[in-house]
């Protein structure tokens, strides 16, 4: 498998993308949170503090992944819609992902 | 300690593929279980989405008495190449389409997946939904011989699993049937928002003449800022579905927000107009697992199928998946039930589902279309310099400038000269072109 060539996006794109409050947009969503089990986890913390690039806490289409004041990485699973992102696309394979316990979790309206 | 759950087949996942292996299963005389995650079948699905019938039609002759809650037939589709502030649109637009059943239509999953399994349950299917599998129970040879779930007492047992648990294929994986997790450059996260508009001001800002008229719009470009994937814009009936897709590498590499994305996209001028004081009704994210023919799962073990988005039935260049996995699933019930009569159920004898596969255009499709990934992949660049070039090219072609048209036609080609070289542009297109022919 060969290494993809990426060429970093331009200043100019970068900068056209607007600010978007996240937690905003999840109000549309329904969730039956399961308060007994949270089904993400960061599996070792002091990884996450090896990982300067922390690309979790962008790619998730949620923004469950947050830093707290001492930037550690906090997990909101409450937000999770279980599209499976993080568990795939964390560099260093940390995150613990299980599905949420029957009829728990997301619950689209129209999907 | 009580009596053994024991069903002739347990089908895990209530989506298009489990549903249509249920359905099968059961219209062949099988007592089938299907368990479902979610609080109902479709709870946790998503789509662009374009839904074809023909994969239907295979399931249940008689969907179309059955009232498929539809939301619009797709009378017009094609793509739109957008720069960052123009677009090249290339739609079809036909009569043909207007057959009723047609023969795509635009859905949207909560609604649609419901009403599929309640088929299956009218067919005589246990639907048992709120219930997670958490393992396959296995005999000392290995064997499938049922699963677990997060129930008390909760084991089912039956000769035959179908699993089609969606891209988050854990049991797959568990099985060992996957060579390990998705890999995150065969994998696309996608974004989605329906926007709420009144009927007639969906018909009148996509030109349709009334409910029986439908878009579906695949977007490349500045959509994805020219990084691989694409977006969509498609009419429902009292909304639009709009979405952006990229290779889940891509967001990692660019720390790129999806919504983000998809707000750019909601606000190119091109596509402001038409979601214009709508409401957003839901925001949602899936996955679409895009690693192809030459990557995907084994679909058959001892007392195991696997179809679906869980053995990676997407063809991503033809956006078509929820197709795939209804016809991988109604022929996962049908090598299940020669299953019974012949009551072999060992891997070697369930081979007949991948080859059945094989035949149909489930894997042929995904077979000619292997190398098309690997194109973007080798080319990241690819859709935003062409889709820009095109762009800019038409803004020449179709403007009077008042210098001789043969001029024009040289800034065109130094249009495309700056972007790629002569054997760059050659390159481009075989790969392109084998990419297409497989």
């Amino acid at each position: 498998m060969k290494a993809r060539k990426h060429h970093p996006l331009s200043p100019e794109l970068q900068a056209s993308l607007p600010r978007v409050d996240v937690d905003n947009l999840i109000t549309s969503v329904r969730y039956d949170v399961d308060e007994d089990f949270a089904h993400l986890s960061i599996k070792d913390h002091r990884v996450c503090q090896g990982c300067p690039a922390k690309p979790c806490l962008d790619f998730c289409p949620v923004g469950v992944y947050r830093l707290d004041r001492q930037d550690r990485v906090m997990v909101g699973y409450q937000a999770c819609v279980e599209c499976g992102s993080c568990r795939v696309g964390c560099p260093l394979f940390n995150i613990g992902w299980a599905l949420p316990r029957g009829g728990y979790g997301v619950a689209y309206k129209f999907g | 300690m009580a009596p053994k759950l024991a069903f002739d087949a347990i089908v895990v996942g209530g989506g298009p593929a489990g549903t249509a292996a249920a359905i099968t299963m059961a219209k062949g005389g099988l007592d089938v279980i299907l368990i479902e995650r979610g609080r109902f079948a479709g709870a946790k699905n998503l789509f662009g989405g374009v839904l074809y019938t023909h994969a239907l039609a295979e399931v249940l002759p008689d969907y179309w008495e059955r009232k498929p809650p539809f939301e619009r037939p797709v009378t017009e589709q094609g793509y739109w190449l957008l720069s960052p502030d123009s677009a090249v649109r290339i739609l079809h637009k036909s009569e043909q389409y207007k057959s009723e059943p047609a023969e795509a239509y635009t859905a949207l999953r909560a609604r649609f997946d419901a009403w599929f399994a309640a088929q299956a349950v009218q067919e005589g299917v246990l639907l048992i939904a709120k219930t997670t599998v958490t393992d396959v129970l296995r005999d000392r040879k290995g064997r499938a011989v049922g699963v677990a779930t997060d129930r008390p007492e909760g084991d089912v047992y039956a000769p035959i699993l179908v699993i089609a648990e969606g891209v988050n294929n854990l049991l797959t994986q568990k099985l060992g049937l996957a060579r390990g997790d998705l890999p995150p450059r065969y994998v696309a996260l996608s974004v989605k928002e329906v926007v709420g508009l009144p009927a007639p001001e969906i018909e009148a800002r996509f030109g349709l003449a009334g409910a029986h008229e439908g878009v579906a719009i695949d977007v490349f470009g500045d959509a994805t800022l020219g990084l691989p994937g694409t977006a969509f814009v498609y009419t429902d009936a009292k909304a639009v579905s709009i979405g952006v897709g990229l290779l889940l590498e891509e967001l990692v590499y660019h720390k790129l927000r999806p919504y983000e994305l998809l707000a750019r996209f909601k606000s190119h001028p091109v596509v402001r107009p038409y979601l214009a004081g709508g409401t957003s009704l839901e925001y949602g994210a899936h996955l679409i697992p895009e690693q192809g023919y030459d990557r995907m799962p084994e679909v058959a073990a001892d007392g195991v199928l696997v179809a679906g988005d869980a053995a990676c039935m997407v063809d991503a260049l033809h956006r078509e998946g929820s197709n795939l996995a209804m016809t991988a699933g109604r022929m996962a019930g049908e090598t299940a039930l020669e299953a019974h009569r012949e009551h072999d159920f060992s891997a070697r004898f369930l081979r007949a589902y991948r080859r059945r596969l094989e035949e149909s255009f489930v894997l042929k499709d995904l077979r000619q279309y292997r190398r098309m990934t690997d194109l973007l992949d080798s080319t990241p660049d690819f859709i935003g310099t062409y889709v820009n070039f095109i762009n800019e090219a038409a803004g020449r072609y179709f403007t009077a400038h008042g210098i001789p048209k043969r001029e024009m036609e040289g800034e065109i080609l130094g249009l495309l000269r700056e972007r790629r070289s002569f054997f760059g542009v050659a390159r481009d297109m075989m790969t392109l072109l084998r990419g297409m022919r497989g």
